[in-house]
């Protein structure tokens, strides 16, 4: 399953989900947003809205599935952690 | 109040620390009727995150949320961005970030983490301002989610109601309250605060619950 992470390099929640899932050794792609610039910061901002509804951090894919903000119980169940 | 003082409130200068935000921002977040989260850890560690956006930036934007670099959107996200999202945070009990609660929160840990953003349909209570910020006979505006609302306060009942005049769109926050009646102050039509009643046919306005508790005035609303 793959696990994609939109962050941002100043939010302490994304840092507490990327410890989480760092901790539980579940290999993910995280793009943190904020350090990106021009075009490539667009089209994440607009994917972010796109699968989310807002522009609030983290937001974690899981296979089809997306979680706003750091919530362990939701992110558990979707890894079988 | 010092040079200093002075200084960081018309607009944050080099040097601002994070005590300088935390007495910037205590006084105005308890007019909306929350408080800094009783985690000093975690507040610290946004606090450090502000600092490092106002450096970067000029300005406290949320740690939590992106700029889009649209002026309109990005102002609403300055910290504190209470006003701008009071449903929803007085749903969710803190602000996005958790670095404010709810003035009632005993435990802000509790709340740290987990988002949930309140379903279409749920009723809030949202704190608008505190008993003695609105005198006795006087009517202001206030924004709740995207309603526009009339709070008035007759002796020392709270009464709120649509603040757009059915007439010609008047803000009745912008009239007269002589007893229950807030008068329009563009063509003075009359409504009855607490029922929203006009003598005007079919010009009846939408009225909100008002609940009065630990000092602090909620409009009550269905999150849309």
């Amino acid at each position: 399953m793959t696990v994609k992470v939109y962050a941002l390099s100043t939010c302490p929640y994304c840092r507490m989900t990327r410890k989480y899932l760092d901790e539980n050794n579940v290999q993910y792609d995280v793009t943190e947003v904020d350090l990106l610039e021009g075009d490539e910061k667009a089209a994440a901002i607009d994917e972010v809205r796109t699968v989310s509804g807002g522009t609030s951090f983290p937001v974690v894919i899981v296979g089809d599935e997306v979680v706003v903000g750091f919530n362990k119980k939701r992110i558990m169940e979707l890894l079988g952690l | 109040m010092s040079d200093e003082t002075r200084a960081i409130r018309r607009r944050f200068v080099p040097g601002t620390t994070a005590d300088d935000l935390k007495a910037y921002m205590a006084p105005f977040v308890a007019t909306l009727g929350y408080k800094f989260n009783t985690e000093q850890d975690f507040v610290d560690e946004v606090l450090a995150s502000e600092l490092e956006i106002l450096e970067a930036t000029g300005d406290v934007y949320c740690p939590c949320r992106v700029r889009t670099g649209d002026p309109k959107e990005d102002f609403k996200i300055i910290c504190p961005c209470i006003p701008f999202h009071n449903e929803q945070f007085a749903a969710m009990r803190k602000c996005w970030c958790g670095l404010f609660i709810l003035e009632d929160v005993e435990d802000g840990a509790e709340l740290l983490g987990v988002i949930d953003e309140p379903e279409p349909g749920a009723a809030v209570d949202v704190p608008v301002c505190r008993i003695d910020d609105l005198p006795r006979g006087q009517v202001r505006h206030v924004k709740v989610g995207k309603s526009d609302i009339a709070l008035a306060r007759v002796g020392d009942e709270f009464f709120a109601l649509s603040n757009v005049c059915l007439h010609a769109f008047g803000p009745l926050s912008e009239g007269v309250l002589e007893g229950y009646e807030v008068m329009c102050p563009w063509h003075g039509w009359r409504y009855d605060v607490r029922t929203g009643g006009t003598d005007h046919p079919n010009a009846d306005v939408k009225t909100y619950p008002v609940v009065v508790r630990d000092g602090l005035v909620f409009v009550s609303v269905t999150v849309r």
